[in-house]
């Protein structure tokens, strides 16, 4: 099964095109500020590669995040509509799990973060890999490094972006040296190999109802708080 | 031509089917009042996240209330410029996308432009050019209207929006969000002689307004009222706030049609929806001899039918959009599409 991948969850637009368990393209596009004028042409460009035409295209799979609040709507927007116009399906797939993929077969316990562009915060989760497949352990984590770190009970490995940084601040928390680390960004043709397993199974999302893995929704409560201060103090 | 007109600068998700720029097949819009009502204003975080929930089904009903398909759409026009980042971004990155689907041309509009529109679409005989005034919860502009997608800034406000301070007095007097119907209704009671609020900029030369002194005055008065122990009349306050803002918007307005030497208005924009708005221009225009004209109430506050309209007359005009398209938060008209 064909299926386009895309994630803009962070400061780049990866756009990947996978063929089964087949990568036919990856490739991450820095683009800062410009996610949203960038995307379709590195869409279109990457379609070009591969010699497809959307035509070809079966399936889509798109990043859900968590991570740049604009850039995850961008990536949940871009594939419903991808999905929507050509009528074909599409499976949200959560950034967290796509970056644990890459570790699938390390044999430890896998966890991924993405920088929550606030001060301090990140959002990790918890996989354990085995049989081409990533399952999540536990629930979602949103909180400071220290937080995430006592989490931590065995021999893990982090996969991240920048994950020296992450490896270095957690193993001076736990005095440990067993934590491994990764480096990875979100990869389109990894999105798009989780998205075909599910899609080659009927497993699509109700395409019209896709929506972005925030995992913050706390912060935009907090915001709205201040704003209600901020107006009682100033009418 | 059938072009799929999409908006989301705001709070209001809105998609809408115009065929040719003038018939308006379907004009989709969910609002997003009862998010935002307990904040007394729209948090632009939640309005972003409702607009990517609310984009497709927007766009699957325009397309089933309008009795076509994805495929019959032959173009695709999108709030581009001016108005909420998170909340333009939506609209656009969905837009560009059917457009690629579809292999149609894509055109960006400008929010105003939109506005202006609103009443080519309601009144599709209104003479140009004209002088229009757009008054919302965002924006406050005075624009001379040449010809089609020719215009001149004349003016527009310096501090809050003249929705925006319906939306502030209402909230400090506590009557709800939006602020401008809660006023409306109120002020039907009320004297709007009680209370001599200041008419700022009223009789400057410039076209530019002001409506932050009289926030205050208003909230002052109140004050004073309170202190003194006397009853509240909130139905006089409000009728003579509004009364202070319809006629700084009324005097302007005439000023600038009388100016240009034209003899048409046109008001847009959710405030022109207003009772006492429409009656007083129409009385100054009678006096004056100068034809004002309004949208349908349907198309008063935001919608894609107009973004639609505005973007068919732009593509006509051989205006076109790449995939590139960005989206620009604040902007001003004219400068926009230069050549």
């Amino acid at each position: 099964m064909r299926v386009l991948g895309i994630d803009t969850s962070g400061y780049a637009n990866a756009v990947g095109v996978v063929d089964g368990e087949r990568v036919l393209a990856d490739f991450v596009f820095q683009t800062r500020n410009e996610s949203l004028s960038q995307i379709m042409l590195n869409v279109d460009s990457v379609l070009r590669e591969t010699g497809l035409g959307l035509e070809d295209i079966e399936g889509f799979g798109t990043g859900l995040g968590p991570g740049s609040w604009t850039g995850i709507r961008i990536g949940v927007t871009v594939g419903k509509m991808l999905a929507y116009g050509t009528g074909k399906p599409v499976r949200g797939i959560s950034t967290l799990e796509a970056l644990a993929y890459r570790a699938l077969d390390c044999g430890r316990l896998i966890c991924s973060i993405v920088d929550a562009g606030a001060r301090e915060t990140i959002y990790a989760a918890f996989y354990r890999g085995g049989n081409n497949e990533v399952h999540q352990a536990g629930d979602y984590y949103v909180g400071d490094l220290t937080g995430l770190a006592g989490l931590i009970k065995e021999p893990t490995i982090l996969v991240a972006a920048d994950v020296q940084k992450y490896q270095k601040a957690i193993g001076q928390l736990i005095e440990s040296n067993a934590i491994e680390a990764l480096e990875s960004a979100p990869s389109g043709a990894t999105v798009a190999l989780l998205a075909a397993a599910h899609l080659q199974s009927g497993e699509h999302d109700d395409t019209l109802a896709l929506a972005p893995l925030y995992l913050k929704e706390s912060t935009a409560r907090a915001f709205v708080n201040k704003y209600k201060r901020r107006a009682q103090a100033t009418p | 031509m059938l072009v799929l007109g999409i908006e989301t600068s705001c709070d209001e998700t809105s998609a809408a089917l115009v065929a040719d720029g003038r018939a308006v097949l379907s004009n989709v819009i969910a609002n997003q009042l009862d998010l935002h009502r307990k904040y007394g204003g729209v948090v632009p975080e939640i309005a972003a996240r409702r607009h990517t929930e609310l984009i497709g089904y927007v766009i699957n009903e325009a397309l089933d209330v309008g009795g076509k398909t994805l495929r019959d759409v032959e173009a695709v026009a999108v709030t581009a410029r001016q108005g909420l980042v998170g909340s333009l971004v939506v609209g656009a990155a969905a837009a560009k996308t059917l457009s690629y689907v579809l292999r149609v041309p894509l055109v960006g509009v400008h929010h105003i432009e939109g506005h202006i529109f609103a009443n080519l679409l309601s009144h599709p005989d209104i003479p140009l050019p004209h002088v229009c005034l757009t008054v919302s919860g965002g924006h406050t502009m005075l624009v001379y209207v040449k010809g089609y997608c020719q215009y001149e800034l004349l003016g527009g406000t310096v501090d809050d929006a003249a929705g925006e301070a319906f939306d502030k007095i209402a909230k400090f007097l506590d009557l709800g969000f939006p602020g401008g119907p809660a006023i409306d209704r109120l002020a039907a009671k009320g004297d709007r002689k009680a209370f001599a609020f200041p008419r700022p900029l009223s009789r400057a030369r410039t076209f530019y307004f002001s409506f932050s002194g009289l926030k205050t005055a208003v909230i002052n008065a109140f004050k004073d009222q309170l202190a003194s122990g006397e009853a509240l009349p909130l139905e006089d306050i409000a009728a003579s706030f509004q009364e202070a803002v319809v006629d700084v918007l009324v005097a302007k307005t005439v000023r600038a049609a009388r100016q240009i030497g034209v003899s048409v208005i046109s008001v847009t924009g959710g405030v022109s929806a207003n009772r006492r708005l429409r009656e007083a221009f129409t009385d100054t225009g009678n006096a004056e001899g100068i034809k004002v004209y309004f949208p349908d109430l349907s198309l008063c506050t935001d919608n894609a039918a107009m973004i639609a309209a505005a973007g068919h007359a732009r593509l006509m005009r051989g205006q076109v959009d790449d995939l590139s398209l960005d989206v620009i938060p604040n902007v001003p008209l004219e400068v926009q599409h230069a050549g």
